[in-house]
């Protein structure tokens, strides 16, 4: 992995974007471009600056005059030389943590003759290439699991298509986060140090420092005790719990009731997958 | 063709600028300037492609203009390593060229060049990105709007007594840490403000009230020095705020925080004194954090952990920089300086019960840092072409304002809006006088000097007058008596320079460079709210803020970024850029979705 914990990260800006995990899945994908024109050269620019696993270029057409007007990745003494070679060898210039390879080969024939070519790749980038090809392409994609995205462009139009397996994402960024005090379920330890503590005691200034998780977690049991052992769920119930707690409190000084009152709703709304 | 004949200036060869220049290239422009007055760093790497490892320090327009005049030798490109507010780039020098595009990271430098603009009548494209959001318009003299039509959110200024008594927020502690306590202990002494907390009750007051606490005393090591200091800032002078009930009537009560307590079970990292850290005294690697093993930047820290980093760099920084004691500016790509700042910053927040943050948040609070990638530049940089295409061939009824979208509405990522007319109230573009509240017998000239002038009007080299009376001006050409009279102008109160500034004075502020007339009226006034107004003066009239509703007709336009500094913003890629477009109903005049405009004709897009 490129340098990560060095703090003049070069990938400093986009981590402030996609952080760790999005630099590591864009580090570990390999991708594949079919055809290198102008459209297949700018994308692969920003994957490559941006520090892409690895990138290969399948592209069988040589340097033509014509491209050194819209392709700032092929020069004058490339003109004759395989297309795919000279964008490759300059896009491996912009960062060298990347492997960049070329085939000089046209996507279409892979795609007739060596489907098994793209199960190697993460995702496969297909620019200007016609519906039909497409069409075969996406249905190998699909089978070997690989991502596809399709991009065209004409003069001053252009299109993107993603395609790709509906599949399953869990890394549940919740707005309002709920921490799990585990109240209804303490592990061993919490449950032992839960009950060193005793809400009858008289000492009163001991009385009002009982944290209040752990007065929930006792409350939690005494409820269980009485009620088959489930917690408040109608809002009669979660009124009644309340008011057990209140009727524990010994003074207006004592803040950790007046919390534990304010949380007890913890109690009752467990966190789970959503 | 077109832009083979066009003369282009671009100011900026950072994000948007390597694109553009790129795409410039490759749309036949053959006659380019280029200015940009900073160098290559490291973080630059993942989206200013013309520059590689081995430009790090170098001129960004130079290795700019190198590097695309390899691919393309045909072209012309000046590049001009410098800032764009000097006085060699005046309106004569604007007037040589077509169209000005904007490639720039603060709002300071796009003020400056929309007035040259202004003044030499030359179209100017504007531009700016973050992240995934971007934005391209266009301003031409007297038939759209221009840069400053729509006021601008000033960089966010926090009121003192937040920093230095009640802070709420992480950024809050951040700032205390830099611009007070950074500064106080390593920078220009005389310029620190106050690190003493208020109370009500002046006989008692922390030992930090005493101006020498900061100062090491003779035979005092960097050890005890460090712990005296911890102890007086998070400990005593938290003790003396807390005397103040009213403040905590309603908010919650700080803890003070002592070495001892911190470190009541182990031991204090090893201060040895000695001025060899493993690193060298290499600003950019030199670590405290390391050497205590502190080596993941986004982990976030203990409060021993920050104790232990705060003694440690302040150690390192003491034993390794003796000679710019006194005189350190905070940097945020200075290792020490960075870790410094976010130790002290957790400590503060431990106290006041604020998250703490990593490293690499920390830096990004503190230095102002903006996210950036490629792709959206090199987006940007597509539609900046394509309007100055438009200009150049004098089609302004198809210029356009252009959105890049983080996710597509309506399909489309790219959202277009057409420009609006001149605002008569613009008091750049249309004359028009402000007012300006003031306490006339308790303020100086310099403090309206630098917080108006330069600061809100964003003018660069002013000359101030009431009537005839000239009361300031800057210039290389002054005789020495009249730059003494000056200088001793800036000291004096309002009510008594020469041409005494009183209730109902009107000022004109005038800058020959930007051509650029004010005039400002004054209004005597006592007293100024200090939390709201923590500048003792207030600027208004046509000139409002952004945090008044919209102009009817237009996009609201708000900074995205909204951590920073007390003082001036120094920030890179700090963006202008809109949020609530499509929530807001506006006469915006949005093309609808079937068309799409390409050169004056409209098309039906044909998606195959």
């Amino acid at each position: 992995m490129e340098v990560r914990n060095n703090n003049n990260n070069k990938y400093d800006r986009q981590l402030r974007i996609w952080g760790d995990q999005g630099q590591l899945a864009l580090e570990q994908a390999n991708t594949c471009l079919l055809n290198c024109g102008p459209t297949g050269s700018e994308a692969l620019k920003n994957l490559v600056l941006g520090g892409i696993g690895s990138c290969t270029i399948v592209d069988d057409s040589k340097v033509e005059a014509r491209d050194l007007g819209n392709n700032f990745f092929v020069d004058w003494e490339s003109i004759g030389l395989s297309k795919a070679k000279t964008v490759c060898n300059f896009l491996q210039e912009l960062n060298d943590t990347v492997k960049a390879k070329f085939l000089e080969e046209s996507p279409e024939t892979i795609i007739n003759v060596n489907p098994d070519f793209f199960s190697q790749f993460t995702l496969v980038i297909a620019t200007q290439m016609k519906e039909q090809s497409l069409l075969m392409l996406d249905a190998i994609c699909r089978k070997q699991g690989v991502m596809l995205l399709i991009a065209r462009s004409f003069g001053l139009t252009g299109l993107i298509r993603i395609s790709l397996k509906e599949h399953c994402v869990i890394e549940s960024k919740p707005d309002n986060v709920i921490h799990d005090l585990r109240l209804q379920k303490p592990w061993a330890e919490l449950k032992r140090f839960s009950d060193e503590f005793d809400t009858e005691i008289d000492d009163s200034v001991i009385h009002k420092h009982i944290p209040f998780a752990i007065l929930l977690i006792k409350a939690c049991e005494d409820w269980r005790k009485t009620h088959g052992d489930s917690l408040p769920s109608t809002s009669k119930e979660k009124a009644e719990f309340k008011n057990l707690l209140s009727s524990k409190r010994r003074g207006v000084d004592e803040d950790n009731y007046k919390e534990a009152i304010l949380s007890a709703y913890r109690v009752w709304s467990s966190p789970t997958i959503s | 063709m077109l832009s083979q004949k066009a003369k282009v200036l671009m100011v900026g060869a950072g994000g948007i600028g390597c694109e553009l220049l790129k795409t410039l290239a490759l749309t036949g422009f053959k006659d380019i300037h280029l200015i940009d007055l900073d160098t290559i760093e490291v973080s630059n790497l993942n989206r200013q492609f013309l520059f590689r490892k081995q430009h790090v320090g170098q001129s960004k327009a130079k290795v700019a203009r190198d590097a695309v005049l390899k691919f393309k030798p045909d072209i012309k490109i000046e590049a001009h390593h410098a800032n764009v507010k000097n006085s060699d780039f005046d309106v004569e020098f604007f007037k040589q060229f077509n169209v000005v595009l904007n490639g720039l990271d603060n709002v300071d430098a796009r003020r400056h060049v929309n007035r040259l603009c202004l003044a030499a009548g030359v179209p100017l494209v504007e531009s700016g990105s973050t992240g995934y959001l971007g934005q391209v318009t266009v301003h031409v003299k007297d038939q759209t709007e221009c840069y400053e039509c729509q006021t601008k959110e000033l960089p966010k200024t926090y009121p003192v007594c937040t920093i230095t008594n009640t802070p709420s927020k992480p950024v809050h502690c951040i700032v205390w840490a830099k611009d007070l306590l950074f500064a106080r202990l390593f920078g220009d002494r005389n310029q620190s403000s106050d690190l003493i907390v208020h109370t009500n009750d002046r006989t008692s007051s922390a030992a930090t009230a005493d101006t020498d606490f900061f100062n090491i005393k003779d035979g005092e090591t960097p050890e005890s020095y460090a712990c005296r200091v911890f102890d007086g800032v998070f400990g005593d002078n938290i003790e003396v705020a807390l005397r103040n009930e009213e403040t905590w009537k309603s908010r919650k009560r700080p803890r003070p925080l002592y070495i001892c307590e911190v470190y009541s079970d182990a031991k204090k990292p090893r201060i040895d004194g000695s001025c060899n850290s493993p690193d060298g005294n290499d600003k950019h690697t030199a670590s405290a954090a390391r050497i205590l093993g502190l080596s993941n930047p986004q982990e976030v820290w203990t409060v021993r952990d920050s104790a232990n980093v705060f003694l440690k760099a302040l150690e390192l920084l003491l034993n390794t920089r003796q000679k710019d004691i006194g005189s350190l500016v905070f940097d945020k790509d200075d290792q020490l300086a960075m870790e410094f700042v976010t130790a002290a910053a957790n400590l503060r927040s431990s106290c006041f019960d604020i998250p703490m943050q990593s490293l690499f948040e920390a830096k990004g609070i503190a230095g102002n840092i903006v996210h950036a990638i490629a792709t959206t530049n090199a987006i940007i940089s597509g539609l900046i072409v394509l309007e100055a295409i438009k200009l150049l061939m004098g089609n302004l009824d198809d210029c356009r304002t252009t959105y890049c979208l983080e996710y597509p509405r309506r399909k489309m990522l790219l959202m277009p809006a057409e420009l609006s007319a001149p605002k008569s109230s613009c008091y750049v573009c249309s004359q028009s006088t402000l007012l300006l509240e003031v306490n006339t017998t308790m303020t100086r000239l310099r403090e309206v000097v630098e917080k108006i002038v330069r600061g809100q009007l964003s003018v660069n080299s002013p000359m101030i007058s009431q009537g005839p009376c000239l009361i300031y001006e800057t210039g290389d050409d002054l005789e020495e008596d009249m730059v003494t009279q000056y200088n001793q102008n800036l000291e004096k109160f309002l009510d008594s320079l020469p041409a005494p500034i009183v209730d109902g004075s009107i000022l004109s502020i005038e800058d020959f460079q930007q051509e650029f007339t004010c005039h400002l009226q004054i209004k005597h006034r006592e007293i100024f709210d200090e939390e709201k107004e923590p500048d003792n003066m207030v600027l208004s009239g046509k000139l409002s803020t952004t945090r008044d509703q919209a102009l009817p007709g237009s996009v609201q336009l708000t900074a995205v970024a909204d951590n920073v500094s007390i003082h001036a913003v120094d920030d890179d890629d700090e963006v202008i850029l809109i949020d609530e477009v499509a929530k807001q109903d506006l006469k915006r005049k949005v093309l609808d979705e079937e068309s799409v405009i390409v050169c004056g004709k409209r098309q039906r897009t044909e998606v195959s």
